[in-house]
């Protein structure tokens, strides 16, 4: 694999830091690979912006920081706006679709895929869930880990008794990126 | 939502095996018989007249593994237990759930009870609820405790609520197993200001 940098942006109370952090230990920890993580939130942490960055390679990773990262994640409008423009050209932009609106001002060739993921969280039980929705979105449009691995690394990471709630939500994002990834293919 | 992991098979106390599995349309029948062959003190203590010819076939219906769903213990093709698990999808108590379960007599007091409240709670917890609810009479002393070990407990008594067979007056015992802690662990895990996460 070659080094991958990822972005999540939202606001906080998305849970755009577990988003990254399971994504990033679902590659070092279960995957066998290398993994950075560096988390930014505002002075308040509920509302305000929130990012992750992620860095995922097969060799050490030397310098962790992402400034074009070749996967966007997104949550929010203002997380768009202020990180769409840094996405290489030719990569990936995975927003949730109700709560953003994609500009033309994107980098050549960026893929753009949406997905519904707070309805989805809402229908499968609970809102906050919508993260963990993200990061199935992530491993079935992406392909870039296997997704046992990221199903482990969510079962390790939520609190104990709301795994299965976690995973569903997992699952149906996991579906749902497998879908649309071979629609827009 | 789909129950996932069944049918699976649960070993009792005593050793027996028991078969746990969700309700399904062609269980009219053996659930009509066993509902019918519960002791009269044991169907008293149950909200519908469940010895009512079409009762089962009703029930089953109502079943839809959403707001209603419902799970039957099965033992030599008969049905020896059964616990439902009911929500509203709307209103103010969406987030709570009603556990109502009867087992045949000579499956209690073996954890047969114990196995079917168990896998509808962690169901509930599985669909977001926050609390689950349980009736019981004052004297049920054995589901009281069934209740209990699943983190169960006392949250009202109904002074004279129920007459039991005798027509002695009981009390109606409200248990709950709030879970809302769960939820609360988690809204903590995505709110984004903990500066040691990953650590």
């Amino acid at each position: 694999m070659a080094k991958t940098e990822i972005r999540v942006g939202g606001l906080g109370g998305q849970g755009v830091i577990l988003c990254g952090y399971i994504i990033g230990r679902a590659a070092a920890i279960f995957s066998g690979k290398h993994a950075t993580l560096i988390q930014a939130f505002g002075p308040e942490a509920r509302g305000s912006a929130c990012s992750a960055q992620v860095t995922v390679d097969d060799e050490p990773i030397g310098y962790p920081y992402v400034t074009h990262p070749d996967i966007l994640i997104v949550m929010s409008q203002d997380a768009y706006v202020q990180f769409a423009p840094q996405l290489k050209p030719g990569g990936m932009l995975l927003y949730e679709d109700e709560l953003i609106t994609p500009d033309d001002k994107l980098p050549a060739g960026v893929k753009a895929l949406g997905i519904p993921a707070t309805r989805f969280a809402e229908e499968i039980g609970r809102r906050l869930v919508l993260n963990i929705v993200m990061v199935g979105f992530f491993a079935g449009s992406t392909g870039l880990l296997e997704f046992g691995a990221v199903e482990r690394a969510v079962r390790d990471s939520v609190p104990k008794g709301t795994e299965d709630l976690n995973l569903r939500a997992l699952r149906k994002g996991h579906e749902y990126g497998l879908e649309v990834a071979a629609v827009k293919t | 939502m789909r129950l996932e992991g069944f049918p699976r098979e649960a070993t009792l106390r005593d050793g027996r095996t028991v078969k746990l599995r969700p309700i399904q349309p062609d269980d009219e029948t053996t659930l009509g018989e066993f509902y019918r062959d519960l002791p009269e003190e044991d169907r008293l203590f149950l909200r519908e007249d469940v010895r009512r010819p079409g009762w089962a076939e009703e029930f089953i219906h109502t079943v839809d593994f959403d707001s209603i769903i419902s799970l039957v213990a099965e033992s030599q093709e008969k049905i020896v237990g059964n616990a439902t698990l009911y929500r509203s999808r709307h209103g103010w108590s969406a987030h709570v759930a009603e556990l109502r379960i009867a087992v045949a007599r000579q499956f209690q007091r073996h954890g047969l009870g114990t196995a079917l409240a168990s896998l509808l709670v962690r169901h509930a917890i599985a669909l977001g609820l926050e609390k689950i609810v349980a009736h019981v009479v004052d004297n049920q002393v054995g589901a009281k405790r069934a209740f209990e070990k699943l983190g169960f407990r006392q949250d009202a008594v109904l002074p004279g609520h129920v007459k039991d067979i005798r027509g002695v007056t009981r009390d109606l015992v409200v248990m709950s197993n709030d879970v809302s802690h769960l939820w609360e662990a988690m809204a903590a895990l995505v709110s984004d200001y903990s500066p040691t996460m990953g650590e």
